[in-house]
């Protein structure tokens, strides 16, 4: 059995923490030099991207699936990323200040390289940042980067960005993650223009582009002239799309693959105990939910949806629908935003029938009441729900309904909050902000059922203005409090992060993002 | 001129049931809830976005509209571009890449399909009633009985995963190496044919043991041919009429079945790209499957006509 | 002429065809099964037990339990329950509906005849999986929806059936007698032709239901088909592939189970094909 822990590159934990005071000049170490340890240098490395069988887009600005984002990430790098311990460290930027709480001005690393050749500079910096929020890029991404106001080029080397209010969580939207912040060659893509760059991107990363072949693989070979010494290991990438997450399994088990996105959570003890095969698994960047209408009955009632809440056995859904690989929740932040998560359950959260059928005597609904549940997806996903559905059913007599929706029709009734109830999550995100000031700020951008608490709202503003990662901490803390007492849905569980990879492959670093593409630069085929 | 009119006629119905087949899968697309642009921008979209991606793609047209501007393009050779699915990718790129491997996996499990199904069904129906027609007719219903995707992990489980004699996963394009695709294709090619097999053997024992029978059969046994001469010209090629037959009616279930194939074993072929397509919404994808499939099963049923009308003059009256 | 005097007299019949003896046992003892199995098992089909995840078969679940710690067998017997009732719906549903379409095409023909038999082509071009995936995309996923797709495979082979077994029948004199006479054509259609048209379709019935039963499994297998809570094999056995490496008991054995149940419906098929074959009979009896 293999638990990976993240200590495969020793590098970073040489590098300063990021997003430190405000003003502070963040001063990180000097680039490792980087010695081959008999790492085995050439091969083709077949990382499958497990459960997607759509890549939309290669361009980042314009990209708005994980999938697209997890593809393209190997050919591009941002200002900054995340290490393994979710810290924002160095990427494209050597360092960066805060010299007032409405700018940051990053110095970037010299002579970078392009796939086309050319030096990145300030200039592609600001033009990158610039296209995600021009309304004519029409980027998914658009919204986070408007509280920018202008931006600055002191000098090739140099990058400075106004906003209009302080806005903390700026930093971490320039990471190389899903947040179209990764940096494009300008002269590259003025040449091209956005249809063919969208096929055939440049970037600054350890791979460039080869070959796409639509819903099947995409290909990359190495960047000689990539600015971290001596990397990649690796000649080239191939990323196999395989949808069926089963196949991943049969896939790696075969060895037509070396490594995956994800792995089902069903096969990860058995695979654990494979000699050939590594799985990592760490709590995941990610958020299950039912979400509730809290505008029309029988979810307009705080106390029939606290009855929900209390009536549902998360353990038993995390020991059943994911085979004990993942945690419950009783917030929106995940665990794995360690400075933002409340650790003590909230008793709102945890299985309790007789409260609950209390919490329902309270409500104006009662045993009976009829309300449909949608549900889409894989095995794994409408086995969760049901399992929902059977407890408040059994708990609180209620009669509940399962309805099997396909996933897009789902998607855009979700968005309308054109339904009574549905089993919805958020992935891959990486930022505090994206859980409780996005999902329940009155004008969050994903707050689909119109929830609305000025308590709420107030002390969201505050923590997009707090540079003190403790202080902001608490007040989303204090957020999300009060959101639970209103439990405009129930929060449900976290499920891990995994990857697995066969045990020829050397230097993975698996991050609870389950990102991918952006850990390939030191892996190799040892 | 019999002939030639008959070919005309089929061809004209071939023609007009594809049109009707195209727009009937354009009103149910674009009918169907969902939204293409939801797919494309997942879920950081915004209302802004998703009506930008609808007008750039001219989705606020009215349905008809719509309709006629894709036939159009289509009626000059243009399938048009990938709207959710790929990029911006030309649909026939997708087409060229896809179709060969469909065909490729569809005409493999086709051959094996025969070759089990010729050497079963005429064994079984010269030993009649004997044992070997008691297994190969067992074997038959049992190939009938099985879905092919059950079929598919028991595969795996034991030619890919325990003996390792054929990759679990993936699947090599005949264009990239042919004996790739031979190898990596066998395993799907089995799935498939199986129940196909199952029934063609069955078809041909039935038709071969009931022209046997046949007047001009016994006839020509009276008249002291060598039994394999009478069973060849006599038997076999008149049993082989409904064979043909119920071969071109399978390319329907044959088509379907690789839809449910390929996704198990990852084979870049139309099944996936039409379902993929289906649920992104990528309505152009939808069309340009919509109407391969169409051409191909009625080409199919034309090529069997053709050939049955040629066996056989009566039919085309 | 199969008539429904020859159908009695299939019983007796039946019993020196062994194909279809065997076809009958089976499907008999699945009938059986499916009926009144589910009342003898000591398990709820329903009741999820976590302390129960996964169990490997054993003398307590000869089939296992799934992940919601249910006994699979006793889910296996419900699910086929549900799965031939889907069948049989579906299936009832195309024989009517293409019954209907191919007895008037034939009688009517004309107009009537080339629309129908245009629609019906249209049908029969489209591969199954391609009709029922635009089917549940216009019509959401659902049992109803399982059934109408299947209809829809079917009604052209009945169609065309009926079609062709009617253009021969209303040949013959009874029939043109019947229209001398100054009968109905309702009445013509449904007394004197459906009675000699019944014995082909009935079997294309019998092997259709095993059909239907791979359709709806295989629908279900890749999410398109029946949803859960309700069981159906091919819902367990889609279930049953998410986890397969883990508890491959699941996905084989209610495979298996439904195998067996298809098997006798093929054999069940195929012995009354024979016995109702009015060539072979003809031959048989000469």
């Amino acid at each position: 059995m293999t638990i990976h822990d993240s200590n495969g590159v020793g590098r970073r934990s040489f590098l300063k923490g990021a997003a430190a005071a405000g003003g502070m000049a963040v001063v990180t170490g000097p680039m490792l030099s980087r010695v081959a340890l008999g790492q085995t240098r050439g091969g083709t490395l077949r990382a499958a991207l497990l459960g997607f069988g759509v890549v939309n887009t290669l361009d980042p600005q314009k990209a708005g699936l994980n999938s697209d984002f997890f593809v393209l990430n190997t050919m591009f790098n941002s200002l900054v990323k995340f290490d393994g311990n979710m810290k924002i460290v160095p990427d494209l930027a050597e360092s960066w200040t805060n010299p007032n709480p409405t700018t940051y001005e990053f110095k970037l690393r010299k002579g970078v390289k392009f796939h086309d050749g050319n030096e990145m500079t300030s200039d592609d910096v600001k033009f990158t940042i610039e296209r995600v929020a021009a309304e004519a890029t029409k980027s998914p991404n658009r919204a986070k980067f408007t509280v920018i106001d202008k931006i600055e080029t002191p000098d090739k080397y140099a990058i400075r960005f106004v906003t209009k209010t302080p806005f903390v969580p700026l930093l971490s939207f320039f990471t190389n993650t899903t947040t179209g912040s990764q940096i494009i060659s300008r002269k590259a893509l003025e040449k091209m223009g956005d249809e063919a760059f969208g096929k055939a991107p440049v970037g600054t990363g350890a791979f460039k582009f080869k070959e796409w072949k639509p819903g099947e693989k995409v290909s990359f070979v190495a960047h000689k002239e990539y600015f971290e010494q001596g990397l990649p290991y690796l000649d080239a990438v191939d990323i196999p799309l395989i949808p069926e997450e089963s196949s991943g399994i049969t896939a790696i088990l075969g060895g037509q693959i070396d490594i995956a996105s994800t792995a089902p959570f069903a096969d990860v003890p058995k695979l654990q105990q494979d000699p050939n095969i590594t799985v990592s698994k760490m709590p995941g960047l990610n958020f299950r939910f039912i979400q509730l209408n809290i505008q029309k009955p029988p979810f307009d009632d705080v106390h029939f949806r606290r009855a929900l809440s209390l009536a549902t056995n998360r353990e038993a859904i995390v020991a059943a629908a994911l085979f004990g690989e993942g945690s419950p929740m009783w917030g929106a932040t995940p665990p794995a935003i360690a400075w933002a998560y409340e650790k003590k359950p909230r008793e709102l959260c945890v299985f309790n029938p007789e409260r609950a059928k209390a919490e329902l005597a309270k409500s104006k609904y009662k045993a009976g009441t009829e309300a449909q549940v949608i549900t889409w997806g894989s095995s794994w996903w409408k086995r969760w729900t049901e399992i929902f559905v059977a407890q408040v059913n059994q708990v609180l007599g209620v009669k509940f309904t399962l309805d099997v929706m396909e996933p897009n029709a789902a998607f855009s009734r979700f968005r309308a909050n054109d339904m009574q109830a549905q089993a919805t999550g958020w992935i891959a995100r990486v930022e505090a902000d994206e859980y409780v000031p996005e999902i329940f700020r009155t004008d969050g951008s994903r707050n689909f059922n119109k929830y609305s608490n000025p308590e709420v709202d107030k002390l969201v503003d505050a923590s997009r203005q707090e540079f003190d990662q403790a202080k902001r901490g608490e007040l989303l803390k204090k957020a999300e409090d009060l959101v639970v007492e209103d439990m405009p849905m129930i929060f449900t569980m976290n499920n891990n992060a995994h990857n697995m990879w066969n045990k020829k492959v050397k230097g993975f670093v698996p991050l609870p993002s389950q990102s991918f593409g952006n850990q390939f630069p030191p892996v190799n085929l040892g | 001129m019999g002939f030639l009119w008959y070919l005309t006629i089929r061809i004209g119905g071939a023609l007009a049931t594809i049109a009707a087949g195209s727009f009937l899968i354009f009103l149910i697309m674009h009918l169907a809830p969902g939204d293409p642009a939801l797919a494309v921008l997942g879920e950081s979209a915004t209302t802004e976005t998703i009506a930008a991606y609808r007008a750039e793609h001219g989705l606020d047209e009215p349905v008809l509209v719509q309709f006629v501007i894709w036939a159009k393009m289509v009626l000059q050779g243009d399938l048009g571009k990938s709207i959710a699915l790929a990029g911006k990718f030309p649909i026939s790129d997708l087409l060229v890449t896809r179709l060969p491997n469909t065909i490729f996996i569809g005409l493999y499990g086709l051959v094996i399909a025969l070759v089990i199904s010729l050497i079963a069904g005429t064994a079984a129906a010269l030993r009649q009633g004997k044992l070997v027609d008691t297994v190969a007719t067992g074997v038959a219903v049992l190939g009938i009985s099985m879905p092919d995707f059950w079929f598919s992990y028991v595969l795996i489980l034991f030619f890919a995963l325990s003996l390792d004699w054929f990759p679990s996963y993936g699947f090599t394009p005949p264009g990239e190496s042919l004996i790739g695709a031979f190898h990596s294709g066998f395993l799907p090619a089995l799935a498939i044919a199986a129940p196909m097999a199952g029934v063609f053997a069955r078809i041909l024992r039935a038709s071969l043991v009931e022209t046997a029978r046949r007047e001009y059969v016994t006839a020509a046994r009276s008249y002291g041919f060598a039994a394999p001469f009478v069973f060849i010209h006599y038997v076999f090629r008149n049993a082989i009429i409904p064979f043909v037959t119920v071969l071109g009616l399978q390319v329907r279930y044959l088509l379907g079945g690789v839809v449910i194939i390929e996704r198990v074993f990852g084979i870049a072929g139309m099944g996936s790209l039409i379902v993929d397509g289906a649920f992104a919404r990528d309505y152009p994808v939808v069309q340009a499957c919509a109407l391969t499939f169409l051409a191909i099963v009625l080409s199919v049923n034309l090529i069997v006509d053709i050939v049955c009308a040629l066996l056989d003059p009566r039919r085309t009256r | 002429m199969a008539t429904l005097a020859t159908l009695k007299g299939l019983g007796r019949e039946l019993r020196h065809n062994r194909v279809a003896l065997g076809g009958f046992a089976i499907t008999s003892f699945v009938l059986v099964a499916i009926v009144i199995g589910p009342s003898f098992s000591p398990y709820d089909p329903t009741l999820m037990d976590f302390t129960a995840i996964l169990q490997p078969p054993s003398w307590a679940h000869p089939f296992g339990t799934n992940s919601f710690g249910i006994d699979v067998l006793t889910r296996v017997l419900y699910g086929a329950r549900n799965s031939f009732m889907i069948s049989f719906a579906g299936v009832s549903l195309g024989a009517i509906v293409g019954t209907l379409i191919g007895m008037t095409s034939a009688y009517m023909g004309k107009l009537f005849d080339a629309v129908a038999m245009r629609l019906v082509d249209l049908l029969f071009a489209f591969p199954i999986f391609v009709l029922a995936l635009m089917l549940m995309l216009i019509l959401g996923f659902g049992v109803q929806n399982v059934i109408v797709a299947i209809a829809l495979v079917y009604i052209p082979n009945f169609a065309r059936m009926a079609r062709n077994t009617t253009m021969v029948v209303k040949s013959e004199p009874y029939v043109q007698a019947a229209q001398v006479m100054g009968q109905p054509r309702l009445r013509i259609m449904v007394r004197e032709i459906l009675p000699n048209i019944a014995a082909p379709l009935f079997v294309q019935f019998t092997v259709g239901l095993a059909f239907a039963i791979i359709i709806e499994a295989g629908l279900s297998f890749i999410g398109l088909g029946v949803q859960p809570p309700t069981p159906s094999l091919g819902v367990m056995m889609a279930d049953g592939k998410d986890y397969f490496h883990r508890g491959p008991w699941v996905l084989t054995l209610t495979g298996l189970a439904l195998m067996f149940a298809i098997l006798g419906l093929n054999l069940l098929g195929d012995g009354l094909r024979d016995l109702l074959d009015p060539r072979l009979r003809r031959r048989s009896a000469a």
